[in-house]
């Protein structure tokens, strides 16, 4: 059976035995409530509906793109009559309307995110002034999750509906228009800043242009200026609106025009007033700044440094990270590796922790691969060694003196693809070299192995392992005319011409001639200030009695390259001087350094609600805030707000809040919700007797159900998860959330699986086409297969276990898992689930990493909308969802049902998937002339796509699932430490210190720049947010947890209990003495030291008594 | 960026050697000097076009200079003040008097703090002498008086207005019939945490309105008070700004010391006896996210070093200086009058007197208020049909609340003193406030209520949203009438 069969087989079997415990009615549905859907039309058909639409849409997939296919149904959908042959009344075409508009944007965001559903809260038709009929459209603040294109293609969709169904356009008022521009400004200042801010004119272009009406239901509860307009229902902030004119009509004008003509739907010309313009204002800003000198470097990801997050380098700055091309098996989808003895000499970085980088992209993940350079450090007794073992990085990072290079960062091809970003010039490094040296006329007609044994496409492990020293480095670069060797290419590019000849001078004043290095084993050159340009040069050396030792053949090297003064040529850099004079061509080592800081860590842990329940079941504040039912139950009888389930049996007619009628067993039906006494006691007795569990201490349940009906769980399943340790989140099913990594190749013994047990699930051969035969051979993962954290295997081994039990003792079945650890579970299957989402992703755990995130295949990661900049989101096990996640539970807020499991896509299409998935690399080399693209300086990527193999060359093919190759390998995916730094420290003391500490030692980093970033971009704002807030803030009540907005005149809660501040002095305190501190350790910028003084007072003038002070005084003389 | 900085001289046609490129492109804030230098050599230098190091020297030179130009007063007025007492008393100052630790409790003194002392203006009424507690109305009373502090202000689809109030024994819901038009339009200033008094009736749940009463001002009480001198009132000077219009306030000075103006002007000057400055005398630092590139002195003891520079020229008439919410001193108000820490040099001149904000003063029998208008953002978010520009019809209403910031929880951060030393427990002769940079003056009940607008341009913030300040144009309070007067000209 193929791999696809396999799943699905499962997944049926998964739900047959779902489907047998629901059928008892414990449950109030009878079914599984997660449908199943195989390609994007089924996933709309299941989360938006209408019935029969997955079949319609096939049907035009067939000749259609997914945007036409998307107008065409919502026409169809629009115009459906609901009795034939008679026109639709208003109540009709709404109820089309909004069915129409829902389906189109399910299947434009590929049935996978929440906004057709919450993003747009209804469609209505209303009138224009003239008596004429328009269309509006009711965005809500989730439409946020479709993105700007999505939101503004809603708009569009919205105005095709509108024709289809003959409206007339909708013609706003000189107040509705203002109050749009209004609006604008008050969101920026009063929410947040939208991502493209409108001018005034701008919006007012925009609501006279758009023909169908935006609006929406309010978002924030700031009120405007301009009220109570009678076609706008809330004189508040409608944010989703906003969100949908400025991120998207407006900001994404010039798609928006496209579609409008592919689709022909006329009265959009109006927007090319910001995509004409704009365009050519743009280039020509594009085209002031390459023609003038490059412009200051600024880096998004400086613009905030925030405490405990150090930056490991400026941008550009030498010695930061070298850029490097190529993908390793746990790289690529926004993570990129980094070696993993940097990893370990920062401290900062794990895998997983997020950083904010220069370039490519704004963000990514770091993965360790040990094929790719280490740092090079310089240690306290003056050696410069380049560290290129995880265990040693370890040993020697206390005695770190200076960072001097960080060491490789490798970046795959298809992350500067993914936004077109023009190629920066690549580090010359092995895979380059060789690929040279194949390229060359010599080699072609000799093949020569140069004694060496080097052959053609050798694999990057074993070309780091040529036997190859500086002499016959030399004499390849000579044979072949090619650059030398990249272990004997130093780094010229980061010293001056001035410093070279100093040392040129100093060499030869000390040695004749690059010959005579070899005369002694071993030539001390005593220490002066050369040192530093060797060290600079990235020259490994020891320190021993004054002098410095480099190797022989390091030594031979620079001095046959300086063989004599370079030119003193004020234009010429320092590495084309040096090919001046050098016998063989010099390249330069890291042309490109990228800068970064570290972002947000990485992270593995269950999810918890706060407090975290056991149960959905409500128990108010009758146990305080601990919410403990055994302790509620202690009560007696309390009085909590639940849902009325009414006995269908004709002859009881009971009322309960059970599924199931507790005094005649018929299945009941659900009416209002109404607070009611419940006796707690002797229903928590009987729930415990029902599932024959001996008193537990402790079940924890929430105060009170937050869903439209206020059904609550059966208290059965709250014991046993408690028994079980295990929690329950909003809508019934146990999590557990990870960051998440891309992964497509493991190794059997890394994911701590013995290879008979993958043999099992369908894997048969390794990535050379062998059949596996042991631990240690590489295999290229299947496409939903998951490695988890350890973490997270162990919590899913609680979850089987609390399912085992909940099969045996509530619905009385078969256990299914009987698993005893972690091992076991390996070859189950769980759902993927991302925020934002509705859309379950079905997976199968194949290992465990040690390390804190979840590896699972790229595509897995994009069928749910992910990618991998630190991106987390959850799993859980398949049948723990089917048998307890319940729609009922869902809050009835807007936003409810984000975040929940209402489909769940059984097989991922790389086709149908997010693409930026389609970037992923799958070449083991990186073609030599993408080297020599990257040379020229500003190649856009989608120009020399052709050159590459990545999964767009290959989509539609078989090949699409396997030989997704990798070209530097790593001997392990969780090397490296699992958990950074600034998760272990405690305290932002101790953060900041070890941030600080950093920063002096990074050659990349200005330390007293870190110092006053993390002031004025974290601690200053932090601690004047919290001064203002303070002096204005609510209070609340630590018993009931009731909130005033001004403490009242009684100075109590209404339930007679103590209130207490909601912002704490310590708050407001919290960074005082650390700025105090650092601002007189650091010459920092006399403003910033200022700014913490007014501070200062004004926070004494605030909890300081002035007759204190005076009393204080007063004892002093 | 260097073609950038050749190209502005360029444009100017103007030169620049390499030395002079090298200093002007090491400032920090190059585009600002580059348009002073431009600025300077068009005013002085005219004759030259190759800017060096030596122009760049020239122009800081003459940039101190300028400062110092020590604006000499007129002999005239010198002898004429030198002969005139200036009598004034400090009625109202809260500096030192904060004995706030930032407690819970601190902050419930505070509030009852304001309830009581507005209710003992309400009291004065004697329809409310009697009064009714809160907790007592949950039963059906006929005829009824309370006052409370307002918790919150709705309004239902039938149109009625519900006002939710409490005083230290209860709550009580407040109902304004859509019927009764007048009492429904005139409720619609009401605010939250203002304290009023209602009478009606009640059925036990909910408090009908017949009449709703601020603490108020009764006109019969004030008396126009004989007045045979000039009051000068400034503020929003925002020293330290770029937008600072220093020519402006130069004139200011020259005027102030009798050296400016026509005739009618120099004696209008010679008959001031006092200057009050309502805040914001320095543009401060750290006040709004990136201010550092607006300000031309970016250090706060430049800043106020250079307030004491400029109004060191003025020396024997009494300042009474009051912070704003751009001052070095708490943002929460009260605000403390700025101390030596600061304003050393300011502290130190003999004539400056440092009051709080806000804070009451007598001038030789006239009683001014001086609040600096933080206030006012709340109640132009809270109110409709209010703009920054009606400080007049703001500051009525704040006087009829008898309350300087009643809305808490907003824009204005509260600190919780024992007392509520924002509540007017007088009614003042003079209103005097700032902050919105635009003037006004008008009489109400017989109080002169003024803001003094600005010395700022337009800011580009103002500019983004279409605020015109009035910029140095001062109001002097003459002998019981007002006079605006206008530096902006030569």
């Amino acid at each position: 059976m193929d791999y696809f069969g396999m799943l699905e087989e499962k997944t049926k079997e998964l739900y047959a035995i779902a489907r047998e415990a629901r059928k008892q009615g414990k449950d109030l549905e009878l079914e599984p409530e997660i449908p199943l859907a195989k390609d994007l039309a089924e996933r709309v058909e299941g989360l938006v509906g209408p019935e029969g639409v997955a079949k319609r849409i096939k049907e035009l997939e067939k000749s259609m793109s997914r945007e036409e296919v998307a107008f065409q149904i919502a026409k169809e959908i629009a115009t459906k009559d609901d009795v034939e042959g008679q026109p639709n009344d208003y109540e009709v075409q709404e109820a089309n309307a909004d069915s129409a508009i829902r389906t189109a944007l399910a299947i434009l965001t590929e049935g996978v995110v929440a906004a057709p559903l919450e993003g747009i809260a209804k469609v209505k038709i209303k009138d224009n002034s003239d008596g004429t009929k328009c269309f509006g459209v009711y965005f809500a603040g989730p439409i946020r999750s479709a993105g700007g294109t999505a939101a503004a293609l809603a708009v569009l969709l919205g105005d095709y509906i509108r024709m289809s169904q003959g409206l007339d356009r909708y013609k706003p008022t000189d107040d509705e228009i203002e109050r749009y521009v209004e609006e604008v400004e008050l969101y920026e200042s009063e929410v947040t800043n939208l991502q493209y801010s409108p001018t005034p004119d701008e919006v007012r272009l925009a609501i006279r242009g758009i023909p169908v009406e935006v609006t929406g239901e309010q978002t924030d509860p700031v009120e405007v200026q301009n009220r109570d307009l009678p076609r706008v229902e809330t004189n508040n902030l409608r944010g989703g609106a906003l969100l949908a004119v400025a991120e998207g009509v407006i900001q994404k004008s010039r798609k928006i025009v496209k579609y409008a003509k592919t689709l022909k739907i006329d009265g959009w010309d109006w927007l090319e007033y910001f995509t004409a313009p704009k365009s050519t204002k743009e280039e020509e800003k594009k085209k002031e700044e390459s023609s003038e000198n490059k412009p200051k470097k600024k880096a998004k990801y400086m613009e905030d440094i925030i405490g405990g997050r150090p930056v490991m380098s400026y941008p550009g700055a030498k010695g930061g990270f070298r850029l490097r091309y190529g993908r390793t098996r746990d790289s690529g989808l926004a993570s990129m590796a980094i070696h993993p003895a940097t990893m370990e000499i920062v401290e900062f970085l794990a895998i997983g922790t997020q950083m904010k980088i220069e370039k490519p992209g704004k963000g990514n993940c770091v993965v360790p691969c040990d094929s790719i350079e280490g740092p090079i450090v310089k240690l306290k007794n003056g050696d410069v060694i380049q560290v290129n073992d995880v265990s040693k990085a370890i040993s020697i990072r206390r005695d770190v003196n200076e960072i001097i290079f960080l060491g490789d960062m490798l970046v795959a091809f298809g992350e500067y693809l993914r936004g077109n970003i023009p190629l920066d010039v690549s580090a010359w490094c092995e895979e380059w070299w060789a690929q040279e040296i194949e390229a060359s006329e010599y080699f072609k007609e000799t093949h020569d192995t140069f004694g060496i044994d080097f052959n053609e496409n050798m694999e990057l492990n074993a070309l780091l392992k040529l036997d190859i020293d500086a002499k016959k480095a030399f004499d390849i670069a000579k044979k072949t005319n090619t650059p030398l060797h990249p272990k004997f290419t130093f780094y010229y590019n980061d010293v001056t011409k001035e410093e070279l000849n100093d040392l040129h001078n100093y060499l030869y004043s000390l040695i004749d001639s690059p010959e005579d290095v070899f005369k002694s084993d071993m030539n001390r050159i005593p220490i002066d200030y050369h040192k530093r340009i060797i060290e600079v040069l990235g020259i490994p050396h020891h320190v021993n009695n004054k002098s410095l030792i480099m190797s022989n053949d390091n030594l031979y090297t620079l001095m046959s390259v300086l063989n004599k003064s370079l030119s003193p040529d004020e234009d010429m850099e320092t590495i084309e001087a040096v090919n001046m004079i050098s016998p063989v061509s010099i390249k330069s080592k890291a042309p490109t350094y990228i800068g970064g800081r570290v972002g947000r860590p990485e992270k593995t842990k269950e999810r918890l609600m706060k407090p975290a329940p056991h149960s959905l079941f409500p128990i108010g504040n009758y146990a305080g805030n601990i919410r403990n039912i055994v302790e509620a139950a202690k009560k007696g009888t309390i009085k909590v707000t639940l849902a009325k389930c009414k006995c269908t049996n004709p002859d009881c007619k009971v009322s309960s809040f059970k599924a199931l009628c507790p005094v005649c067993g018929s299945r009941t039906e659900l009416e209002s919700s109404a607070a009611k006494n419940i006796k707690l006691d002797k229903l928590l007795m009987d729930a415990f007797e029902n599932v024959n569990v001996r008193r537990l201490d402790e079940v924890k349940g929430v105060k009170g159900l937050i869903s439209e009906d206020k059904y609550p769980e059966p208290l059965e399943k709250g014991i046993l998860r408690a028994r079980n340790d295990v929690f329950t989140y909003r809508d019934g099913t146990i999590r557990h959330d990870s960051t998440d990594l891309p992964l497509t190749h493991f190794i059997p013994r890394e994911v701590g699986v013995p290879y008979e047990k993958i043999l099992e699930m369908g894997y048969t051969e390794d990535i050379y086409g062998k059949p596996i035969t042991n631990d240690n051979q590489i295999i290229e993962i299947k496409i939903q297969d998951i490695v988890v954290s350890e973490s997270c295997g162990d919590y899913l081994l609680k979850v089987s276990k609390f399912i085992d039990d909940l099969l045996i003792r509530y619905y009385h079945m078969e256990p299914f898992y009987n698993a005893e650890n972690r091992v076991d579970l390996v070859g189950h299957l769980i759902a993927g689930l991302a925020p934002h989402t509705s859309a379950g992703v079905l997976g199968r755990i194949v290992g465990f990493t040690k390390a804190s995130c979840c590896y699972a295949h790229p595509y897995f990661h994009s069928a749910k909308r992910r990618n991998c900049d630190s991106d987390e989101d959850a799993v859980m096990l398949l049948l723990d969802a089917l048998l307890n996640f319940g729609k009922t539970y869902l809050p009835s807020t807007r936003g409810g049902s984000m975040d929940a499991p209402l489909v769940l896509s059984i097989r991922i299409d790389p086709e149908e998937i997010d693409d930026e998935s389609h970037n992923i690399d799958c070449m083991k080399r990186i073609p030599l002339e993408i080297y020599h693209k990257t040379e020229e300086g500003g190649v856009k990527p989608s120009d020399v796509n052709d050159l590459v193999d990545n999964v767009e060359s290959r989509l539609g093919t078989d090949n699409q699932y396997h030989g997704l190759m990798y070209s530097h390998p790593t001997s392990s995916i969780h090397a490296g430490p699992k958990i950074c730094l600034y998760k272990t420290l405690q305290t932002m003391t101790d953060k900041v210190e070890s941030q600080i500490a950093l920063a002096e030692l990074l050659r990349a980093v200005d330390q007293k720049g870190v110092v006053e970033g993390v002031l004025n971009s974290h601690f200053l704002p932090d601690m004047a947010g919290n001064i203002r807030a303070f002096s204005r803030q609510k209070v609340r009540c630590t018993k009931c947890g009731a909130k005033y907005r001004r403490i009242p005149l009684s100075g109590e809660c209404t339930c007679g209990n103590n209130l207490i501040l909601s912002i704490s002095k310590g708050s407001v305190l919290k960074y005082l003495d650390i700025s105090k501190d650092l601002s007189h350790r650091y010459p920092i910028n006399p403003y910033v030291v200022e700014r913490i003084e007014i501070l200062e007072t004004g926070i004494n003038s605030l909890f300081e008594s002035d007759k204190s002070k005076q009393s204080s005084l007063d004892a002093f003389f | 960026m260097s073609n950038d900085i050749i190209k502005k001289f360029q444009k100017a046609q103007l030169l620049l050697n390499n030395n002079a490129y090298a200093e002007i492109k090491g400032n920090s804030d190059y585009d600002y000097l580059i348009n002073e230098l431009i600025e300077y050599i068009e005013e002085n230098e005219n004759d030259q076009y190759i800017i060096t190091t030596q122009t760049i020297r020239n122009y800081q030179e003459q940039e101190k200079r300028r400062i110092h130009e020590s604006i000499i007063e007129n002999p005239k007025t010198r002898e004429i003040r030198s002969k005139q007492e200036t009598p004034y008393e400090v009625i109202l100052d809260v500096t030192n008097k904060s004995y706030t630790d930032g407690d819970i409790n601190d902050l419930n003194k505070y509030f009852n703090s304001r309830y009581d002392k507005l209710k003992k203006i309400i009291q004065e009424n004697p329809e409310f002498k009697k009064i009714n507690e809160l907790k007592t109305t949950k039963t059906n009373i006929d005829n009824l008086q309370v006052i409370g502090m307002i918790n919150n202000i709705n309004n239902t689809k039938n149109g009625h207005r519900i006002i939710e109030i409490e005083d230290p024994t209860g709550t009580g819901s407040v109902i304004i019939l859509n019927d009764n038009e007048d009492l429904i339009n005139s409720s619609q200033t009401l605010v939250k945490d203002e304290v009023i008094g209602v009478s009606g009736s009640t059925n036990g749940t909910l408090i009908r309105a017949d009449e709703i009463v601020h603490p108020g001002i009764q006109r019969h009480k004030i008396i126009d008070k004989d007045m045979n001198f000039s009051i000068v009132f400034i503020s929003d000077v925002h020293i330290g700004s770029k937008q600072f219009d220093e020519d402006s306030f130069n004139r200011f000075i020259k005027w102030l010391n009798g050296n400016y103006g026509n005739q009618e002007q120099q004696d209008l000057a010679n008959d001031v006896k006092y200057l009050v400055i309502g805040g914001d005398l320095v543009d401060g630092i750290g006040i709004y996210p990136n201010q550092e590139k607006e300000l031309k002195i970016k250090d706060i003891y430049e800043q106020y070093a250079e307030a004491a520079r400029l109004l060191g020229d003025i020396t024997d008439i009494p300042i009474i200086l009051s912070p704003g919410n751009h001052d070095a001193t708490r943002l929460a108000e009260p605000q403390p009058a700025l101390t030596e820490k600061y304003a050393k040099d300011l502290c130190n001149q003999k004539n400056i007197e440092m009051v709080s904000n806000p804070s009451v003063v007598n001038l030789d029998n006239i009683k001014v208020q001086i609040y600096h208008g933080r206030s006012f953002d709340d109640i132009v978010m809270a109110l409709n049909n209010y703009t920054h520009a009606d400080t007049d019809k703001i500051m009525q209403l704040l006087l009829e609340k008898r309350h300087l910031a009643p809305i808490y929880g907003e824009r204005t951060p509260l600190a919780s003193e024992f007392e509520d030393y924002l509540v007017i427990d007088d009614i003042p002769d003079v209103l005097h406030t700032g902050h919105v940079h635009i003037n006004s003056h008008t009489k109400y009940k017989g109080v002169h209520m003024l803001n003094s607008g600005t010395f700022q341009k337009q800011t580009e913030f103002q500019k983004i949203y279409n605020i015109v300040p009035t910029c140095a144009q001062v109001p002097v309070l003459n002998h019981g009438t007002l006079q605006l007067l206008d530096f902006t000209k030569e």
